[in-house]
This record gives structure tokens, C-alpha cells and sequence, in this order.
């Protein structure tokens, strides 16, 4: 009942508060403090619920249900799962972080800017909590709005552009989203006899072959263009270069994770059968995505393109993960969601905080380590993980996914069902290289050039300490994931048995059940290997 | 029997009383706020009389095979005088003279006989008294010639709308025999030349009076002559009633699939065409006017479901359009500070008046059906009846559709978030308090909607 409650408490603050702060304080240092509590009692609230979930639960801890349109089967129904805990951690994370790095930045000091925050973490927070799939796509349609309107009012010289590129791009695959959400909500009304769109309900139907495919085509096309992934990048360097930097960590950190969350939530459970047989096609999306993101980032100058290609390119490892069906992988991808959304964000904000510093002329900064030494540090421990170091969350997400990659294209081969997979797997392995490349050289040239410098102020004490938690998690995650692997377990086993009890029409699947039992041993092995 | 005549129509009788004591107050001299109070009040107290009589549920057969009050013709009337009543407020500083109090209620009047109407008399009276009404508003205090250009536009189009529906009336009395309503829904169900024949034409005047694709031409110049809260009655109130109208003919009606192919083609015709015309206008009431056939396009669009979720999603959407669009064109008036139609001033207007330009954002947002706002809820039932009747191509046609129109709409947001260019001028005209306290009761309203999307369920 409590635990029900805290999901309450804490899906309605954000809302309230955009309102309250949007209109009644005036002065404007008082909105700043209300926001930033706000903000630390959601994610006090979130780490209380992360630490006490322990995973057995399916969705029916934590959860609220409200009827909304009844006789729709449309409810306010939130519960937390084995499949956003991480997101919902993440989320909570980010928004006091990214308030406390812009805090002396022109923006947060408009109630106009802390509102649209808040009205993006309450939409983020209900897109990854929602067990209803029209509240899902309502909240993943309003986290457009208040993102676009930040990139529109306090964006760079070509916010205008950025702000309409992000918004079309992102709607368009939305529009075919929403005709799949109707056409689930009809099948249900043909099998079950009403209306609706629980995720409970629709995991439930029997879905025709054109169906699932319609299906499987939308939700791919919208979190494509969200992730992005490889043909559907174009808004992403705009967009993450024009918004004010509070925004682009924001963007790359929490937004981009919603289409990786998507695929996870819909395409999977809802197509099964065509999510399998369209498996090699989105592989090969994915690894182009790896190296093509990794390739443009070398050839950048820019930091922030650099950073954005980066995601790019790590945004792929995600979708590899996702699409090789095996736990390991599976759980490597929630991991790389935790992970990228820490350090990309993370980079994002050093990148902020170096232009706010110096101005436009941040492209030109080097040699900080010697004048900066605790945001060199800083720094350096951020590429380190985006560069997949052990000991970094990034090696242990990037490390299953391969793995988990690896077994996947290792079966496919003996299966007779072709090596591509496998050839998919080494290539997006040869990524990793790359992005040591790309990273060190930025780390190179901005941490250890031979320039003089322009005499950069250090990273104050407040902003050393809002860069603390992202540091905590990721070095948590990187040397001992097991006790957190353990909270999504229940899920992902549950997610692969949705995938692989269709197996009949496909021998790419028919991994029989002994190969996933030694999995789940090896995942706990590496676990605990790693934390050595 | 008289006690259903007085009781049933109370809310005519009190619209109607309305009429005359304005008259009398006018020949008297009386003062202007006066008129205001005494239209805002009677406006309100109907509501409430239909509020009341829809928590008794109340039903009567007032004037056997004419006017019935069923549930439908309550939640219809409420909306009508609902939207009268936001109107009203909206536009009680700017425009409330005794002329045009007097012609807005009688319009009202003429909206509401519509939705209570079981025979095609006191429905064809209904649509005159709603429509004739509007030419007058439109000419009304305005003295430009393009307004008498607009206002003889819309009058001939509209007399030859309801030329097409006599004529349409006259073969369907033919065929069944008699005027009532249902009797030539169940004839045009059971199919025949003769009667087809009828139901096309008579759906030909509705949208022509509806303003449907191939029939739109009027639209544009009318709503863009008119001044800015006529614009806003011709688009939101004439248009909902138009449309109920036909929900009260074909509501519960399966119609047999040439007459759906006809209206499917013309609805995704209406939404493309109105959308991306509206890409190109430069003025306010214009983009408006092209983004109503859009929306009527919508509107129609609802007539091909046949599992019986018509009238609950049209009652829905016109009760949602109607509201947004006065709310729309209410804020857009008071950020322009008056009668001007280009978008120029709207430039960073959210940086010196916040709360005007948030509601029109948020309103256009709406139109444009971007979720979580009630706009997409109100196309969300459309197209879930649809896509449920098996109309999948269609409804993702009309979805590309909508998604073209998301581009007009974002100007208006973007131009209101511009960098401020002029220093602040904070001038609120003195008089403008009841015209927001208008724009926040649609804001309430359509809050209401979201909230609880079962209103008229």
C-alpha cells in the first residue's frame, strides 16, 4: 500500500510543481531551490523504490491503476517492472543533475525553463512507468512539447530549425505508432470482446502475420527516429547542437533511451514472430549504426557532433542487444541504457560547462588537465566509460551485449541459418576499436594538448557534487552489477520466453533450453568475475 | 403534455424570452452592460436547466413526429449553448451590442432546434434560423465591403446548400411518404435509387454548409471577412451544428459502403486539401479557415464507422473543436490587441504576455491533435471507430494527413516563442478581464474533456 502510494506521490510531483512553479513565484532565486527539492524528493523517492525492488515482482508491486476511459480500456495504470526500474533510476538521476550543472546559466533562472523540465521528467517518467499502451503513447507524444519549446526559447542561432527537425522527425514516426496502438486495441476488442490496451491484455492476442507485421514496422519506425539508429539520425545533430546544453544532456541521456525502451516493450512482446524473422535486418541497422556513428565521430572538430555521433554509434549497441534475443545481451542493453544515458550526459554537461565558461571558443580549449584538474578528471572518467573501460559501466553493458551477440550468431551458424549475425557481431566488435579511437583522441586534444589555455576556472564544489551520483553509478555498475542484474533478471526472462516460445516457424530460435540455463550461469560468472 | 412543452424546451423558451426582453431593452435605451449581464445570465441558467434535466435523464415527445428530447438532443443542446455561452463571454467586451446578442441567441435557438428535431420540418427551420442569423452577424458592425463580399458569399452558398437539402427532402417524401427522420434513415438503409438518390443530395447541402472539400469555397473568404468572433462562431458553433445535424439523420445508421467510400474519399480529400492550403496562408483567419475544412474533413470522416461509436465521438470532437477554436481565436485577439489577421504581432508575444500566448499554443496544439491534449483525444475516437470498421488505409491517410497540418500550427508556436523584439509593453487594454475569464472557462472546459473523456459516453 505504501509502496503504491510512493508511485503516486511521486508520478503527480512533477506536474504539480511545473504548475505551481509556472505560477505562483515570482522571484526567481526561491523557484530555482523549490525545483531542485522537487526534483531530489523524486529521486529519493526512485532510489528508495530501485533499492527495494527485488525483481521476483512481476508488474503488480508498486503500481497504480486509475480508470480513464473505461470504456476504452484506457487506465492510468504505472507500475514499476524489471524493465524500467534502471530507466526510472536514470531519469530520476539526470534532472537534478543537469538543474544543479545549469544552475547559474541564464535559463534556469526563468520559471518558464524549470517548468518545461519538469513537465519533460514527468512525461519521461510516465512513458518508462506506463503499463497502459495508450497512456505510453500519450506520454511519449508530451515529452515533445516541453523539449521542443526548450530547444525553441533558449537554443543556439539555429534553435528555430533544430526545433522543427526534432519535432516532424520524431512525430512522423509517430504517426504510424498511433495507427498500430488502434489496430492492437481493435484486435483485443475482436478477441477478448472490449476495449483494451493493457500491456497485460494485448501480450495476450493471438496476432495474425500482417498484423504483427504492421505492428513491428511502427514501433521500429518511431523508436528508430527517437534512439536514432542508423537511417533516421538526421535531426540528431542539429538538434543536440542548437539546444541549450541542460537540454542535449537531457535529449541524449533520458529521451534517446525511450526508443530503445520501446522496442523493448513493444516490438518484442507484441511481434514476436516477425521481430525474429526481421532479427537480421535490424542487426545489420544496428552495426551500421555502430560504425557509422563511430566513423563520423572521428572526422568531427566539434566536441558536441563528436559526443552526438557517439551516441549515435553507442545508441546501436543497444539495438544490437535488443535483437539477439539472449538474456546476456538483453540484459547488456538495459545496462548500455543505464550506462550511455550516465556518460553521455555527463559529457554533455562538461561540454556546457566548458562553453559557458569560455563561449563559442570552447571548440579551441585544450590542455585542461594541467589548469582544470578536477574537471579534467572529471572528464576523463566520462570518455572512460564511453570508451568501455573495465571497471565502467560501459564495459560490463557493452561487454554482455557482444557476448550475448556472440552466442546469438554462434547458434545461428550451427543452426545452418546463416553467418551473418556472426559476421554482424565481429564487425560491430571492430566499433569498440574505433570508439577508443575517436574518444582518445578527444581526450587527447582537449585534456592534454601543448596549447596555453584561457586560464579555465575549475568545476566548483557545487558542480563537482552533482557530477558525483553519475560517477557513483557508473563505477557501481562497472564493478559490481550482479545485485542490479538481479532486479531485471525476472524480466528479461520473462521478455525471452515472450520472444522464444514462437519458435515454430523459425529455426533461428530453437536455442533449446540447456544453452539458457548455461547463459544465465555465465552471466552470473561474469558478474562476479568483473567485480574482481 | 404542456408541462413536456414547457419543461422540455425550457432552455428555447428562456433563449427565446432572451430575444425579446433584448429587443425591449434596445428600444428603451437601456445601457450596453446591462444586455451584457442579462445574455451571459439566460445563456447560463440554460446550461444549467440542461445540466439538470441531463442528471434526471429526462426524455420527452414534445410535438409527436417534430421534436423529440431524447438524450442525444440534451447532450447536443448543452454543447451548442455550452459553446454560446464561452462565446458569449469571450466576446463581451468587444462586440456585445444588443444587435448582436440578439443574433447570436437566435442562432443558438436555431442550433438547438436542429438537435431536437424528428421531422425534417422543424429541422430544415432549424438550419435556416441557424445560418441566416450568421449573414447579419457577419455584416454587423463591420464596415468594410470585403465583409458584405464575405457575408454574399456565404449566404448564396448557403441558400444553395439549402436548396439541395429541400430538393433532397422533396425525393426522400417521395420514397417514404412522409418527413420523418428516422423513417428515411431506415429507408436509405434498406437501399433503393430513389432514396440514395435523396441522401446524397441531402448530404451534398450538409457539406456545402459544412464546409467539405469539394464544397469548401465559401469558407475562406467568409471567415476571413468577418470580424475575429464571428470567425470564431462561423468555425466553431455553426459548423458543430451542422454537423450534429447529420449525426442526428445518420447517427445510429450503418451507411452501405458506396455512400462510406463516398465519404471516406471526401473526408481524406477535406483533411489533405485543408491542411496543406493552410500551410500557406499568411493570415490568421484564413489558415483558421482552411484548417476548419480539415477539421470538417474529420467530422465526416466519423459517418463511415459501423460499430455504433458515431454519435459519442463526433459529440466529443464538435464539443472539443468548438471550444478550442473560440479559445484559439480569443487569445490570438487578445495578444493582436485587436481587429488585425496577420501573425506579425504574435512574435515573441509569449515573453510580454504569457498566459494569452500559452493558451493559444496550447489550443493550436490541441487542433492540431498533438497528444496529451484534448484535441487527440477527440481525433483518437474517430479514428478508433474507424480503423475498428476495417477502414485501416483511410485512417492512415488521413493520419499522414493531420501530420501535415502539425506544420501550420508549429508557426503559430514558434512565432509566439520568438526572442522577445520590442521591449515589454505590457498593455493590457483595461477591458479585457471578461475576455479572459471567458478564454479560462474554454481552458477549464477542455481540461474537463481531458480529464474525463467519458462525458458523453
Amino acid at each position: 500500500m505504501s509502496d503504491s502510494a510512493t508511485v503516486r506521490v511521486q508520478r503527480t510531483m512533477p506536474g504539480f510543481g511545473a504548475l505551481l512553479w509556472s505560477s505562483v513565484f515570482k522571484s526567481s532565486g526561491l523557484h530555482r531551490i523549490g525545483a531542485m527539492l522537487l526534483m531530489l524528493s523524486i529521486l529519493a523517492l526512485s532510489a528508495g523504490i530501485f533499492l527495494n525492488f527485488d525483481g521476483t515482482a512481476g508488474p503488480s508491486l508498486m503500481e497504480i491503476n486509475i480508470p480513464w476511459i473505461d470504456s476504452l480500456g484506457i487506465n492510468f495504470h504505472l507500475a514499476v517492472d524489471g524493465l524500467n526500474v534502471y530507466l526510472l533510476l536514470l531519469t530520476a538521476i539526470l534532472f537534478p543533475v543537469v538543474l544543479a550543472c545549469s544552475w547559474s546559466a541564464a535559463p534556469s533562472r526563468s520559471r518558464i525553463f524549470l517548468a518545461l523540465m519538469l513537465l519533460l521528467e514527468l512525461g519521461l517518467i510516465g512513458t518508462f512507468l506506463s503499463q497502459n499502451l495508450m497512456l505510453f503513447f500519450i506520454f511519449w507524444e508530451a515529452v515533445l512539447i516541453p523539449m521542443f519549446i526548450m530547444i525553441l526559447v533558449y537554443g543556439g542561432e539555429r534553435a528555430r530549425e533544430a526545433a522543427m527537425t526534432f519535432f516532424l522527425y520524431t512525430l512522423a514516426g509517430s504517426v504510424l505508432l498511433l495507427a498500430a496502438v488502434i489496430l492492437l486495441g481493435v484486435e483485443s476488442l475482436h478477441q477478448t470482446g472490449q476495449w483494451s490496451f493493457e500491456f497485460s491484455t494485448l501480450y495476450g492476442l493471438q496476432l495474425g502475420w500482417g498484423t504483427q507485421l504492421f505492428v513491428f514496422i511502427a514501433v521500429v519506425l518511431a523508436c528508430a527516429i527517437k534512439c536514432p539508429i542508423f537511417p533516421f539520425h538526421s535531426w540528431l545533430p542539429l538538434a543536440y547542437c542548437e539546444a541549450p546544453f541542460a537540454g542535449t544532456a537531457l535529449m541524449a541521456g533520458a529521451l534517446s533511451k525511450m526508443g530503445a525502451f520501446g522496442l523493448l516493450k513493444l516490438a518484442l512482446p507484441l511481434a514476436p514472430q516477425v521481430s525474429a524473422v526481421m532479427a537480421p535486418a535490424m542487426v545489420l541497422l544496428a552495426v551500421v549504426s555502430i560504425l557509422y556513428g563511430a566513423v563520423l565521430a572521428l572526422r568531427q572538430d566539434d566536441f558536441k557532433r563528436l559526443v552526438a555521433y557517439s551516441s549515435l554509434s553507442h545508441m546501436g549497441y543497444i539495438v544490437l542487444g535488443i535483437f539477439s534475443f539472449q538474456q546476456t545481451a538483453l540484459h547488456g542493453s538495459l545496462f548500455q541504457m543505464l550506462s550511455h544515458g550516465l556518460s553521455v550526459a555527463g559529457l554533455f554537461l562538461m561540454l556546457g560547462l566548458l562553453e559557458q565558461r569560455v563561449g563559442a571558443s570552447y571548440r579551441n580549449l585544450t590542455a585542461l588537465a594541467g589548469q582544470a584538474p578536477r574537471l579534467a578528471v572529471v572528464l576523463m572518467l566520462f570518455i572512460l566509460t564511453s570508451v568501455a573501460l573495465p571497471l565502467t559501466s560501459g564495459f560490463t553493458s557493452e561487454f554482455l551485449i557482444l557476448f550475448g551477440a556472440f552466442q546469438h550468431g554462434m547458434a545461428t551458424w550451427q543452426a545452418g541459418s546463416g553467418t551473418l549475425p556472426l559476421i554482424a557481431t565481429v564487425i560491430a566488435c571492430s566499433g569498440m576499436v574505433l570508439g577508443a579511437g575517436y574518444m582518445l583522441r578527444f581526450a587527447r586534444v582537449i585534456l592534454f594538448g601543448k596549447g596555453s589555455g584561457l586560464g579555465i576556472h575549475d568545476l566548483k564544489p557545487r558542480e563537482a557534487v552533482a557530477f558525483l551520483p553519475l560517477l557513483l553509478l557508473i563505477v557501481w555498475v562497472g564493478v559490481w552489477p550482479a545485485p542490479i542484474m538481479a532486479k531485471a533478471q525476472a524480466a528479461v526472462t520473462q521478455l525471452t520466453a515472450q520472444v522464444t516460445d514462437f519458435k515454430h516457424p523459425i529455426p533461428l530460435l530453437a536455442s533449446p533450453l540447456k544453452v539458457e540455463e548455461k547463459v544465465e550461469e555465465n552471466v552470473m560468472n561474469n558478474g562476479g568475475a568483473n567485480g574482481r | 403534455m404542456a408541462a413536456d412543452l414547457f419543461y422540455a424546451l425550457l432552455p428555447e423558451h428562456i433563449l427565446l424570452a432572451l430575444i425579446l426582453v433584448l429587443m425591449t431593452l434596445e428600444i428603451l435605451g437601456a445601457d450596453r452592460k446591462l444586455a451584457n449581464c442579462v445574455f451571459t445570465i439566460s445563456v447560463a441558467v440554460g446550461c444549467c436547466v440542461l445540466l439538470v434535466q441531463l442528471g434526471q435523464g429526462h426524455t420527452a415527445t414534445v410535438v409527436p413526429g417534430e421534436i423529440i428530447v431524447d438524450r442525444f438532443a440534451l447532450l447536443a443542446r448543452l454543447t451548442i449553448l455550452g459553446c454560446g455561452l464561452v462565446l458569449g463571454l469571450c466576446s463581451l467586451t468587444t462586440s456585445g451590442t444588443f444587435k448582436f446578442w440578439m443574433l447570436l441567441s437566435s442562432s443558438l435557438l436555431g442550433g438547438m432546434l436542429i438537435m431536437e428535431s424528428a421531422g425534417f420540418i422543424s429541422m430544415f427551420i432549424g438550419i435556416e434560423m441557424l445560418s441566416l442569423p450568421a449573414f447579419a452577424l457577419m455584416v454587423h458592425g463591420c464596415g468594410a465591403s470585403s465583409a458584405s463580399e464575405g457575408a454574399f458569399k456565404y449566404l448564396l452558398m448557403s441558400s444553395v446548400a439549402s436548396a439541395l437539402i429541400l430538393f433532397g427532402l422533396s425525393l426522400g417524401y417521395g420514397a417514404t411518404g412522409n418527413l420523418s427522420v428516422a423513417d428515411f434513415a431506415a429507408a436509405l438503409q434498406a437501399g433503393g435509387a430513389h432514396i440514395t438518390t435523396a441522401g446524397i443530395i441531402i448530404l451534398s447541402g450538409f457539406f456545402l454548409k459544412a464546409a467539405v472539400f469539394p464544397f469548401h469555397g465559401w469558407a475562406p473568404d467568409a471567415y476571413s471577412s468577418a470580424r475575429l468572433p464571428v470567425t470564431a462562431f462561423l468555425a466553431s458553433i455553426i459548423k458543430g451544428a451542422v454537423v450534429l445535424g447529420l449525426v442526428r439523420i445518420l447517427g445510429t445508421l450503418t451507411l452501405n459502403s458506396e455512400t462510406v467510400a463516398v465519404v471516406a474519399v471526401l473526408s481524406v480529400l477535406s483533411i489533405f486539401y485543408g491542411n496543406i492550403t493552410a500551410i500557406r496562408q499568411v493570415a490568421f483567419k484564413r489558415m483558421l479557415a482552411y484548417s476548419s475544412i480539415a477539421h470538417a474533413g474529420y467530422m465526416v470522416f466519423a459517418l463511415t464507422d459501423n460499430t455504433g461509436g458515431t454519435v459519442e465521438a463526433l459529440l466529443y470532437y464538435v464539443a472539443v473543436y468548438a471550444v478550442t477554436t473560440i479559445v484559439a481565436c480569443t487569445s490570438f485577439s487578445l495578444l493582436v490587441n485587436g481587429e488585425k489577421d496577420d501573425l506579425e504581432p504574435l512574435d515573441g508575444a509569449f515573453h510580454s504576455r504569457p498566459l494569452p500566448a500559452t493558451l493559444l499554443a496550447l489550443s493550436v496544439l490541441s487542433l492540431a491533435g498533438i497528444p496529451p491534449l484534448p484535441g487527440f483525444l477527440a481525433k483518437f475516437f474517430i479514428f478508433k471507430s474507424v480503423i475498428a470498421s476495417g477502414y485501416l488505409v483511410p485512417a492512415l491517410l488521413a493520419f499522414s494527413g493531420s501530420y501535415i497540418g502539425v506544420v501550420f500550427y508549429l508557426r503559430i508556436v514558434f512565432r509566439l516563442f520568438k526572442p522577445a523584439p520590442l521591449p515589454l509593453s505590457a498593455q493590457t487594454s483595461p477591458r479585457s478581464g471578461w475576455t479572459l475569464g471567458g478564454v479560462l472557462l474554454g481552458a477549464m472546459l477542455l481540461t474537463l474533456f481531458t480529464l474525463v473523456p467519458g462525458v458523453f459516453h
